[in-house]
Protein backbone atom coordinates (compact mmCIF):
# COMPACT_ATOMS: atom_id res chain seq x y z
CA UNK A 1 0.00 0.00 0.00
CA UNK A 2 2.78 2.32 0.85
CA UNK A 3 4.71 2.19 -1.95
CA UNK A 4 2.02 2.92 -4.35
CA UNK A 5 0.84 6.88 -4.84
CA UNK A 6 -2.97 6.35 -4.09
CA UNK A 7 -4.83 9.67 -5.40
CA UNK A 8 -6.65 11.53 -2.21
CA UNK A 9 -10.32 10.90 -3.67
CA UNK A 10 -9.49 7.46 -3.79
CA UNK A 11 -8.99 7.00 -0.30
CA UNK A 12 -12.67 8.51 -0.18
CA UNK A 13 -14.15 6.37 -3.38
CA UNK A 14 -12.71 3.19 -2.63
CA UNK A 15 -14.55 3.00 0.71
CA UNK A 16 -18.07 3.62 -0.86
CA UNK A 17 -17.84 1.02 -3.74
CA UNK A 18 -15.01 -1.61 -3.52
CA UNK A 19 -14.02 -2.19 -0.33
CA UNK A 20 -17.64 -1.30 1.54
CA UNK A 21 -17.51 -1.99 5.16
CA UNK A 22 -20.84 -3.89 4.83
CA UNK A 23 -21.21 -5.84 1.80
CA UNK A 24 -17.11 -6.64 1.43
CA UNK A 25 -15.76 -6.79 4.81
CA UNK A 26 -19.18 -7.55 6.33
CA UNK A 27 -18.73 -5.13 9.51
CA UNK A 28 -21.64 -3.25 11.66
CA UNK A 29 -24.20 -5.79 11.05
CA UNK A 30 -25.40 -5.67 14.39
CA UNK A 31 -26.45 -2.03 14.24
CA UNK A 32 -27.65 -2.38 10.30
CA UNK A 33 -29.92 -4.90 11.44
CA UNK A 34 -31.24 -3.20 14.36
CA UNK A 35 -32.08 0.46 13.28
CA UNK A 36 -33.13 -0.30 9.40
CA UNK A 37 -36.58 -0.26 9.47
CA UNK A 38 -37.26 3.35 8.81
CA UNK A 39 -35.41 5.49 6.68
CA UNK A 40 -35.56 8.48 8.77
CA UNK A 41 -33.18 6.32 11.62
CA UNK A 42 -30.94 4.33 9.01
CA UNK A 43 -30.08 7.86 7.33
CA UNK A 44 -29.86 9.93 11.29
CA UNK A 45 -27.77 6.60 12.20
CA UNK A 46 -25.73 6.47 8.48
CA UNK A 47 -24.55 10.23 9.03
CA UNK A 48 -23.50 9.45 12.93
CA UNK A 49 -21.53 6.93 12.16
CA UNK A 50 -19.93 8.65 9.11
CA UNK A 51 -19.02 11.69 11.26
CA UNK A 52 -17.55 9.48 14.13
CA UNK A 53 -15.39 7.33 11.82
CA UNK A 54 -14.34 10.54 9.73
CA UNK A 55 -13.21 12.62 13.06
CA UNK A 56 -11.53 9.56 14.93
CA UNK A 57 -9.61 9.17 11.72
CA UNK A 58 -8.63 12.60 11.57
CA UNK A 59 -7.79 12.49 15.32
CA UNK A 60 -6.08 8.74 15.33
CA UNK A 61 -3.69 9.99 12.48
CA UNK A 62 -3.29 13.69 13.75
CA UNK A 63 -1.70 11.75 17.46
CA UNK A 64 0.01 8.94 15.08
CA UNK A 65 3.59 9.85 15.76
CA UNK A 66 3.18 10.79 19.57
CA UNK A 67 0.90 8.06 20.52
CA UNK A 68 2.97 5.17 22.13
CA UNK A 69 2.51 1.75 20.86
CA UNK A 70 1.19 -0.43 23.78
CA UNK A 71 -1.58 2.41 24.22
CA UNK A 72 -2.69 3.24 20.73
CA UNK A 73 -6.08 1.05 21.07
CA UNK A 74 -6.67 3.06 24.33
CA UNK A 75 -6.10 6.06 22.68
CA UNK A 76 -8.11 4.89 19.17
CA UNK A 77 -11.43 4.09 21.85
CA UNK A 78 -11.09 7.30 23.99
CA UNK A 79 -11.34 9.22 20.56
CA UNK A 80 -13.80 7.17 19.36
CA UNK A 81 -15.72 7.32 22.75
CA UNK A 82 -14.90 11.24 22.45
CA UNK A 83 -17.15 11.66 19.23
CA UNK A 84 -19.78 9.02 20.29
CA UNK A 85 -20.95 11.01 23.79
CA UNK A 86 -20.84 14.34 21.11
CA UNK A 87 -23.25 12.49 18.60
CA UNK A 88 -25.39 11.24 21.52
CA UNK A 89 -25.76 14.60 23.49
CA UNK A 90 -26.82 16.51 20.21
CA UNK A 91 -29.05 14.24 19.36
CA UNK A 92 -30.71 13.95 22.66
CA UNK A 93 -31.03 17.60 22.58
CA UNK A 94 -31.90 18.27 19.31
CA UNK A 95 -33.73 14.79 17.90
CA UNK A 96 -34.91 13.70 21.25
CA UNK A 97 -37.45 11.51 19.54
CA UNK A 98 -35.00 10.34 17.26
CA UNK A 99 -32.72 9.84 20.33
CA UNK A 100 -35.24 7.36 21.86
CA UNK A 101 -35.62 5.04 18.94
CA UNK A 102 -32.11 5.03 17.98
CA UNK A 103 -31.53 4.04 22.31
CA UNK A 104 -28.79 1.87 22.74
CA UNK A 105 -27.55 1.99 18.95
CA UNK A 106 -25.91 5.26 19.46
CA UNK A 107 -23.88 4.30 22.41
CA UNK A 108 -22.68 0.83 20.23
CA UNK A 109 -21.21 3.11 18.10
CA UNK A 110 -18.03 2.56 19.97
CA UNK A 111 -18.00 -1.01 19.36
CA UNK A 112 -18.88 -0.54 15.79
CA UNK A 113 -16.13 -2.47 14.63
CA UNK A 114 -16.06 -0.13 11.05
CA UNK A 115 -14.49 2.82 13.47
CA UNK A 116 -11.92 1.03 14.82
CA UNK A 117 -11.21 -0.98 11.99
CA UNK A 118 -10.61 2.21 10.01
CA UNK A 119 -8.78 3.95 12.89
CA UNK A 120 -6.61 0.86 13.25
CA UNK A 121 -6.37 -0.29 10.06
CA UNK A 122 -5.55 2.50 7.78
CA UNK A 123 -5.44 6.08 10.11
CA UNK A 124 -2.70 5.37 12.37
CA UNK A 125 -0.58 5.04 9.01
CA UNK A 126 -1.63 7.53 6.92
CA UNK A 127 -1.67 11.19 7.13
CA UNK A 128 -4.86 12.84 8.74
CA UNK A 129 -6.49 14.37 5.42
CA UNK A 130 -6.15 10.92 3.93
CA UNK A 131 -7.53 9.23 7.17
CA UNK A 132 -10.34 11.68 7.71
CA UNK A 133 -11.27 10.89 3.81
CA UNK A 134 -11.24 7.16 4.66
CA UNK A 135 -12.92 7.39 7.40
CA UNK A 136 -15.30 9.78 6.08
CA UNK A 137 -15.93 6.91 3.11
CA UNK A 138 -16.23 4.52 5.17
CA UNK A 139 -18.86 5.90 7.10
CA UNK A 140 -20.52 7.02 4.10
CA UNK A 141 -20.66 3.29 2.52
CA UNK A 142 -22.09 2.20 6.25
CA UNK A 143 -25.04 5.07 5.48
CA UNK A 144 -25.67 4.11 2.02
CA UNK A 145 -26.22 0.19 2.51
CA UNK A 146 -28.58 1.44 5.54
CA UNK A 147 -29.85 3.67 3.01
CA UNK A 148 -31.13 0.84 0.81
CA UNK A 149 -31.66 -1.41 3.40
CA UNK A 150 -34.25 1.16 5.48
CA UNK A 151 -36.06 1.62 2.49
CA UNK A 152 -36.79 -1.74 1.49
CA UNK A 153 -37.86 -2.43 5.47
CA UNK A 154 -39.74 0.88 5.04
CA UNK A 155 -41.68 0.54 1.99
CA UNK A 156 -42.65 -3.18 2.63
CA UNK A 157 -43.13 -2.88 5.79
CA UNK A 158 -45.02 -0.01 6.26
CA UNK A 159 -46.07 0.96 3.12
CA UNK A 160 -44.06 4.36 3.91
CA UNK A 161 -40.83 6.04 3.01
CA UNK A 162 -40.30 8.61 5.56
CA UNK A 163 -43.15 8.36 7.39
CA UNK A 164 -45.22 9.26 4.16
CA UNK A 165 -47.56 6.85 2.81
CA UNK A 166 -46.36 5.44 -0.53
CA UNK A 167 -48.85 2.74 -0.85
CA UNK A 168 -52.86 4.03 -1.37
CA UNK A 169 -54.25 3.26 2.08
CA UNK A 170 -57.42 1.69 -0.39
CA UNK A 171 -55.20 -0.85 -1.60
CA UNK A 172 -55.17 -2.68 2.06
CA UNK A 173 -57.23 -5.21 3.33
CA UNK A 174 -60.24 -4.58 5.45
CA UNK A 175 -63.51 -5.93 6.34
CA UNK A 176 -64.90 -5.63 2.54
CA UNK A 177 -61.99 -7.06 1.17
CA UNK A 178 -59.70 -9.44 3.10
CA UNK A 179 -57.63 -10.67 0.06
CA UNK A 180 -56.04 -7.27 -0.82
CA UNK A 181 -53.16 -5.87 0.30
CA UNK A 182 -51.61 -6.64 3.38
CA UNK A 183 -48.09 -5.08 4.91
CA UNK A 184 -45.25 -7.31 4.70
CA UNK A 185 -44.87 -7.90 8.82
CA UNK A 186 -41.37 -10.22 8.48
CA UNK A 187 -39.81 -6.72 7.46
CA UNK A 188 -40.53 -4.67 10.58
CA UNK A 189 -38.37 -6.86 12.66
CA UNK A 190 -34.49 -7.39 12.15
CA UNK A 191 -33.89 -10.72 10.62
CA UNK A 192 -35.56 -9.16 7.39
CA UNK A 193 -32.22 -7.12 7.36
CA UNK A 194 -30.54 -10.11 7.72
CA UNK A 195 -32.26 -11.40 3.92
CA UNK A 196 -31.65 -8.30 2.81
CA UNK A 197 -28.26 -7.37 3.26
CA UNK A 198 -27.73 -11.08 2.40
CA UNK A 199 -29.17 -10.17 -1.11
CA UNK A 200 -27.38 -6.61 -1.41
CA UNK A 201 -24.00 -8.63 -0.92
CA UNK A 202 -25.50 -11.50 -3.80
CA UNK A 203 -26.10 -8.69 -6.10
CA UNK A 204 -22.88 -6.76 -5.47
CA UNK A 205 -20.87 -9.48 -6.13
CA UNK A 206 -22.57 -10.35 -9.34
CA UNK A 207 -21.96 -5.98 -10.42
CA UNK A 208 -18.43 -6.61 -9.32
CA UNK A 209 -18.19 -9.59 -11.40
CA UNK A 210 -19.54 -8.29 -14.79
CA UNK A 211 -17.39 -4.97 -14.49
CA UNK A 212 -14.62 -6.71 -13.54
CA UNK B 1 10.74 -1.74 0.80
CA UNK B 2 12.59 -0.95 3.31
CA UNK B 3 13.16 -2.79 6.42
CA UNK B 4 10.86 -1.47 8.87
CA UNK B 5 13.19 0.25 11.64
CA UNK B 6 13.50 -1.44 15.43
CA UNK B 7 10.99 0.33 17.38
CA UNK B 8 12.66 2.24 20.49
CA UNK B 9 11.88 1.37 23.66
CA UNK B 10 9.05 2.92 25.35
CA UNK B 11 9.48 5.18 28.16
CA UNK B 12 6.65 4.17 30.62
CA UNK B 13 6.43 7.95 31.71
CA UNK B 14 5.80 9.30 28.74
CA UNK B 15 3.22 6.89 28.35
CA UNK B 16 1.23 7.72 31.08
CA UNK B 17 1.65 11.57 30.59
CA UNK B 18 0.17 10.88 26.94
CA UNK B 19 -2.93 8.93 28.43
CA UNK B 20 -3.21 10.96 31.19
CA UNK B 21 -3.34 14.39 28.83
CA UNK B 22 -5.44 12.26 26.66
CA UNK B 23 -7.94 11.62 29.15
CA UNK B 24 -7.79 15.40 30.30
CA UNK B 25 -8.59 16.99 27.14
CA UNK B 26 -11.30 14.20 26.24
CA UNK B 27 -13.46 14.76 29.85
CA UNK B 28 -12.63 18.51 29.33
CA UNK B 29 -14.25 18.71 26.07
CA UNK B 30 -16.93 16.56 27.13
CA UNK B 31 -17.53 18.54 30.21
CA UNK B 32 -18.20 21.56 28.57
CA UNK B 33 -20.47 20.47 25.77
CA UNK B 34 -22.79 18.64 28.73
CA UNK B 35 -22.95 22.19 30.39
CA UNK B 36 -23.55 23.78 27.18
CA UNK B 37 -26.38 21.11 26.15
CA UNK B 38 -28.02 21.18 29.25
CA UNK B 39 -30.74 23.42 29.16
CA UNK B 40 -32.07 21.87 25.27
CA UNK B 41 -31.57 18.73 26.35
CA UNK B 42 -34.26 19.30 29.51
CA UNK B 43 -36.36 21.37 27.14
CA UNK B 44 -36.68 18.23 24.64
CA UNK B 45 -37.05 15.83 27.90
CA UNK B 46 -40.03 18.01 29.14
CA UNK B 47 -41.31 18.01 25.82
CA UNK B 48 -41.22 14.72 25.26
CA UNK B 49 -43.06 13.85 28.61
CA UNK B 50 -46.01 16.53 27.56
CA UNK B 51 -46.45 14.41 24.31
CA UNK B 52 -46.56 11.00 26.11
CA UNK B 53 -49.03 12.64 28.33
CA UNK B 54 -51.20 13.57 25.64
CA UNK B 55 -50.68 10.24 23.60
CA UNK B 56 -51.98 8.34 26.78
CA UNK B 57 -54.89 10.64 27.05
CA UNK B 58 -55.48 10.12 23.12
CA UNK B 59 -55.36 13.87 22.31
CA UNK B 60 -52.39 12.63 20.20
CA UNK B 61 -51.20 9.77 18.23
CA UNK B 62 -47.78 7.97 18.36
CA UNK B 63 -47.27 9.35 14.60
CA UNK B 64 -47.03 13.11 16.52
CA UNK B 65 -50.75 14.45 15.25
CA UNK B 66 -53.44 15.89 17.29
CA UNK B 67 -56.10 13.14 17.69
CA UNK B 68 -59.89 14.87 18.59
CA UNK B 69 -62.88 12.52 18.79
CA UNK B 70 -65.77 13.04 16.42
CA UNK B 71 -69.21 12.34 17.17
CA UNK B 72 -69.18 8.09 15.95
CA UNK B 73 -66.56 8.65 18.88
CA UNK B 74 -63.50 7.67 16.60
CA UNK B 75 -60.45 9.19 17.07
CA UNK B 76 -59.64 11.21 14.18
CA UNK B 77 -56.69 13.56 13.06
CA UNK B 78 -56.94 16.82 14.16
CA UNK B 79 -55.38 20.36 13.92
CA UNK B 80 -54.75 23.13 16.52
CA UNK B 81 -56.30 26.35 16.63
CA UNK B 82 -54.22 29.65 17.80
CA UNK B 83 -56.12 29.48 20.91
CA UNK B 84 -55.12 26.09 21.92
CA UNK B 85 -58.61 23.93 20.69
CA UNK B 86 -58.15 21.36 18.26
CA UNK B 87 -60.37 20.85 15.00
CA UNK B 88 -61.09 18.09 12.71
CA UNK B 89 -58.59 17.91 9.81
CA UNK B 90 -58.87 15.48 6.86
CA UNK B 91 -54.95 16.60 6.08
CA UNK B 92 -52.33 15.02 8.44
CA UNK B 93 -50.13 17.87 10.05
CA UNK B 94 -47.23 17.39 12.75
CA UNK B 95 -47.94 20.03 15.14
CA UNK B 96 -44.79 22.62 15.84
CA UNK B 97 -43.43 22.76 19.86
CA UNK B 98 -45.32 25.53 20.48
CA UNK B 99 -48.92 24.25 19.36
CA UNK B 100 -47.73 21.17 21.14
CA UNK B 101 -47.48 23.50 24.79
CA UNK B 102 -50.44 25.87 23.86
CA UNK B 103 -52.84 22.32 23.59
CA UNK B 104 -50.65 20.99 26.76
CA UNK B 105 -51.59 24.12 28.82
CA UNK B 106 -55.15 24.84 27.69
CA UNK B 107 -56.29 21.22 28.34
CA UNK B 108 -54.57 19.18 30.97
CA UNK B 109 -54.85 20.65 34.62
CA UNK B 110 -52.71 19.08 37.27
CA UNK B 111 -54.62 18.38 40.44
CA UNK B 112 -53.40 16.70 44.00
CA UNK B 113 -55.52 13.94 45.72
CA UNK B 114 -55.69 13.59 49.34
CA UNK B 115 -55.70 9.67 51.00
CA UNK B 116 -59.26 10.16 51.19
CA UNK B 117 -59.55 10.86 47.61
CA UNK B 118 -60.39 14.39 47.68
CA UNK B 119 -59.16 16.45 45.23
CA UNK B 120 -57.18 19.81 45.53
CA UNK B 121 -54.87 21.53 43.45
CA UNK B 122 -51.14 23.02 43.74
CA UNK B 123 -52.40 26.69 44.60
CA UNK B 124 -54.28 25.58 47.59
CA UNK B 125 -51.99 22.87 48.94
CA UNK B 126 -49.20 25.64 49.59
CA UNK B 127 -46.99 23.36 47.02
CA UNK B 128 -44.46 25.03 44.04
CA UNK B 129 -45.40 22.60 41.07
CA UNK B 130 -42.34 22.30 39.25
CA UNK B 131 -40.18 21.66 42.33
CA UNK B 132 -42.68 19.27 43.69
CA UNK B 133 -42.86 17.69 40.22
CA UNK B 134 -38.76 17.45 39.51
CA UNK B 135 -38.82 16.74 43.57
CA UNK B 136 -40.56 13.60 43.61
CA UNK B 137 -40.55 12.41 39.85
CA UNK B 138 -37.83 9.24 41.20
CA UNK B 139 -39.90 8.27 44.50
CA UNK B 140 -43.11 8.18 42.65
CA UNK B 141 -46.03 10.69 43.21
CA UNK B 142 -47.67 8.08 44.81
CA UNK B 143 -45.82 7.76 47.67
CA UNK B 144 -46.71 11.30 48.67
CA UNK B 145 -49.57 12.18 51.32
CA UNK B 146 -50.75 14.67 48.38
CA UNK B 147 -50.63 12.72 44.91
CA UNK B 148 -49.93 14.39 41.63
CA UNK B 149 -53.06 13.57 38.94
CA UNK B 150 -53.97 15.61 35.93
CA UNK B 151 -57.21 15.94 34.34
CA UNK B 152 -57.93 16.30 31.21
CA UNK B 153 -60.34 18.90 29.99
CA UNK B 154 -62.55 18.66 26.67
CA UNK B 155 -61.56 19.96 23.87
CA UNK B 156 -62.79 23.74 23.55
CA UNK B 157 -63.86 23.81 27.26
CA UNK B 158 -64.60 26.07 29.80
CA UNK B 159 -62.09 26.50 32.88
CA UNK B 160 -64.41 24.66 35.20
CA UNK B 161 -66.37 21.91 32.87
CA UNK B 162 -65.69 18.27 34.03
CA UNK B 163 -62.75 16.25 32.63
CA UNK B 164 -63.33 13.94 30.18
CA UNK B 165 -60.27 11.55 31.60
CA UNK B 166 -57.53 11.35 34.60
CA UNK B 167 -54.17 10.89 34.11
CA UNK B 168 -52.00 8.89 36.68
CA UNK B 169 -47.98 8.80 36.12
CA UNK B 170 -46.73 5.86 36.62
CA UNK B 171 -43.51 4.81 38.30
CA UNK B 172 -42.04 1.45 38.76
CA UNK B 173 -39.24 -1.02 37.83
CA UNK B 174 -38.39 -3.03 34.83
CA UNK B 175 -35.88 -5.24 34.27
CA UNK B 176 -32.69 -2.99 33.84
CA UNK B 177 -34.14 0.37 35.26
CA UNK B 178 -36.75 2.78 36.58
CA UNK B 179 -39.32 2.78 33.64
CA UNK B 180 -41.89 6.19 34.15
CA UNK B 181 -45.16 6.72 32.12
CA UNK B 182 -48.63 7.88 32.29
CA UNK B 183 -52.01 5.77 32.45
CA UNK B 184 -55.47 7.61 31.01
CA UNK B 185 -58.61 6.87 33.16
CA UNK B 186 -62.02 7.34 31.43
CA UNK B 187 -64.18 9.61 34.22
CA UNK B 188 -65.04 6.85 36.04
CA UNK B 189 -62.09 5.90 37.04
CA UNK B 190 -62.32 2.20 36.05
CA UNK B 191 -61.87 2.21 31.94
CA UNK B 192 -58.75 2.45 30.70
CA UNK B 193 -58.30 5.55 27.87
CA UNK B 194 -54.46 4.85 26.79
CA UNK B 195 -51.41 4.57 28.60
CA UNK B 196 -47.49 5.47 27.59
CA UNK B 197 -44.00 5.42 28.79
CA UNK B 198 -41.82 8.09 28.52
CA UNK B 199 -38.54 6.85 29.73
CA UNK B 200 -37.24 3.48 30.27
CA UNK B 201 -34.17 1.52 29.22
CA UNK B 202 -35.36 -1.83 28.57
CA UNK B 203 -33.99 -4.01 26.22
CA UNK B 204 -34.62 -2.41 22.68
CA UNK B 205 -36.70 -5.10 20.81
CA UNK B 206 -37.54 -6.98 23.72
CA UNK B 207 -38.58 -4.76 26.36
CA UNK B 208 -38.70 -1.91 25.06
CA UNK B 209 -41.34 -3.04 23.37
CA UNK B 210 -43.41 -1.26 25.98
CA UNK B 211 -42.89 2.01 24.12
CA UNK B 212 -44.70 0.02 20.95
CA UNK B 213 -47.80 1.63 19.80
CA UNK B 214 -48.85 -1.67 18.77
CA UNK B 215 -48.57 -3.37 22.48
CA UNK B 216 -49.43 0.13 23.95
CA UNK B 217 -53.06 -0.30 21.85
CA UNK B 218 -54.22 -3.24 24.16
CA UNK B 219 -54.79 -1.49 26.93
CA UNK B 220 -58.21 1.15 26.27
CA UNK B 221 -61.62 -0.47 27.45
CA UNK B 222 -59.61 -2.52 29.83
CA UNK B 223 -60.42 -2.15 33.15
CA UNK B 224 -58.54 -1.66 35.88
CA UNK B 225 -60.96 -2.78 38.95
CA UNK B 226 -61.38 -6.58 39.15
CA UNK B 227 -65.01 -7.17 37.77
CA UNK B 228 -67.08 -9.87 40.31
CA UNK B 229 -70.82 -9.71 39.96
CA UNK B 230 -73.42 -6.82 40.31
CA UNK B 231 -72.17 -4.95 42.86
CA UNK B 232 -67.99 -5.23 42.92
CA UNK B 233 -66.57 -4.22 46.50
CA UNK B 234 -64.09 -1.89 45.07
CA UNK B 235 -62.68 -1.22 48.39
CA UNK B 236 -61.25 -4.79 48.40
CA UNK B 237 -61.41 -5.74 44.81
CA UNK B 238 -58.07 -6.22 43.01
CA UNK B 239 -56.75 -3.43 41.31
CA UNK B 240 -54.31 -2.82 38.08
CA UNK B 241 -53.75 -4.13 34.99
CA UNK B 242 -51.94 -7.67 34.39
CA UNK B 243 -49.26 -8.25 31.84
CA UNK B 244 -49.89 -12.22 31.34
CA UNK B 245 -47.01 -14.65 30.51
CA UNK B 246 -48.38 -15.28 26.94
CA UNK B 247 -51.55 -14.37 25.52
CA UNK B 248 -54.78 -13.23 27.34
CA UNK B 249 -56.64 -15.45 25.35
CA UNK B 250 -55.16 -18.76 26.24
CA UNK B 251 -54.28 -18.30 29.45
CA UNK B 252 -57.17 -16.37 30.96
CA UNK B 253 -59.91 -17.57 28.59
CA UNK B 254 -63.37 -15.79 28.82
CA UNK B 255 -62.70 -15.36 32.48
CA UNK B 256 -63.17 -11.78 34.28
CA UNK B 257 -60.14 -11.65 34.99
CA UNK B 258 -59.31 -11.28 31.29
CA UNK B 259 -60.81 -7.85 31.14
CA UNK B 260 -58.08 -6.59 33.27
CA UNK B 261 -55.29 -8.25 31.38
CA UNK B 262 -52.82 -7.30 28.48
CA UNK B 263 -51.11 -9.70 26.45
CA UNK B 264 -47.20 -10.12 27.46
CA UNK B 265 -44.46 -9.48 25.00
CA UNK B 266 -42.18 -12.54 24.02
CA UNK B 267 -39.00 -12.91 25.36
CA UNK B 268 -39.68 -9.71 28.31
CA UNK B 269 -41.37 -11.36 31.28
CA UNK B 270 -39.40 -9.19 33.77
CA UNK B 271 -40.27 -6.16 32.08
CA UNK B 272 -44.08 -7.44 31.93
CA UNK B 273 -43.93 -8.79 35.37
CA UNK B 274 -42.24 -5.05 36.02
CA UNK B 275 -45.20 -3.20 34.53
CA UNK B 276 -47.90 -5.23 36.40
CA UNK B 277 -46.07 -4.41 39.57
CA UNK B 278 -46.04 -0.53 39.26
CA UNK B 279 -49.90 -0.41 37.94
CA UNK B 280 -50.98 -2.41 40.95
CA UNK B 281 -48.49 -0.49 43.77
CA UNK B 282 -49.67 3.37 41.75
CA UNK B 283 -53.02 2.60 41.63
CA UNK B 284 -53.80 0.91 44.91
CA UNK B 285 -52.35 4.30 46.19
CA UNK B 286 -54.88 6.41 44.73
CA UNK B 287 -57.65 3.63 45.02
CA UNK B 288 -59.64 6.38 47.73
CA UNK B 289 -59.58 8.48 44.60
CA UNK B 290 -60.68 6.09 42.01
CA UNK B 291 -63.59 4.97 44.16
CA UNK B 292 -64.83 8.49 44.63
CA UNK B 293 -65.04 9.06 40.67
CA UNK B 294 -66.60 5.92 40.42
CA UNK B 295 -69.58 6.43 42.77
CA UNK B 296 -69.74 10.05 41.45
CA UNK B 297 -70.06 8.68 37.53
CA UNK B 298 -72.48 6.25 38.54
CA UNK B 299 -75.10 8.46 40.84
CA UNK B 300 -76.04 10.25 37.39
Amino acid sequence: MASQKVPLSGYFTNQLWGGNQILVAVLGICSALGVTNRLSVSITMGISVAFVTAFSCFFVSLLRRITPDSVRMITQLAIISLFVIIIDQFLQAYLYSMSKVLSVYVGLIITNCIVMGRTEGMAKNVEPIPAFLDGLGAGMGYAWVLFVVGGIREFFGFGQLFNYQIIPLSWYADAQHPNAYDNFALMVSPPAAFFIIGGLIWVFNIINRRTA
Amino acid sequence: MAEPPVPPRENPTRTIIFMVVLSFVCAFILSILASVLEEPKETAKDLDRSKQLMIAAKMLSHDGHFLIKNDQGEYVPAKSLPDGTLEEDSKIEIPSQAQLIAVYKKRIQSLLVDDKGNITNFEKAGLKEDDYVAEYKKSGYYKQPLKLVYAVLPNAAEKDSKPEAYVIPINGYGLWDAIYGYLALKPDGDTVLGISWYDQKETPGLGANITEPAWQSQFPSKVIFLPSGEKPNLKTAPLGINVVKGKVSDVLGDSPKAKTAVDGMTGATLTGNGVTDAYRDVLSAYRPFLIKLHEENSKK
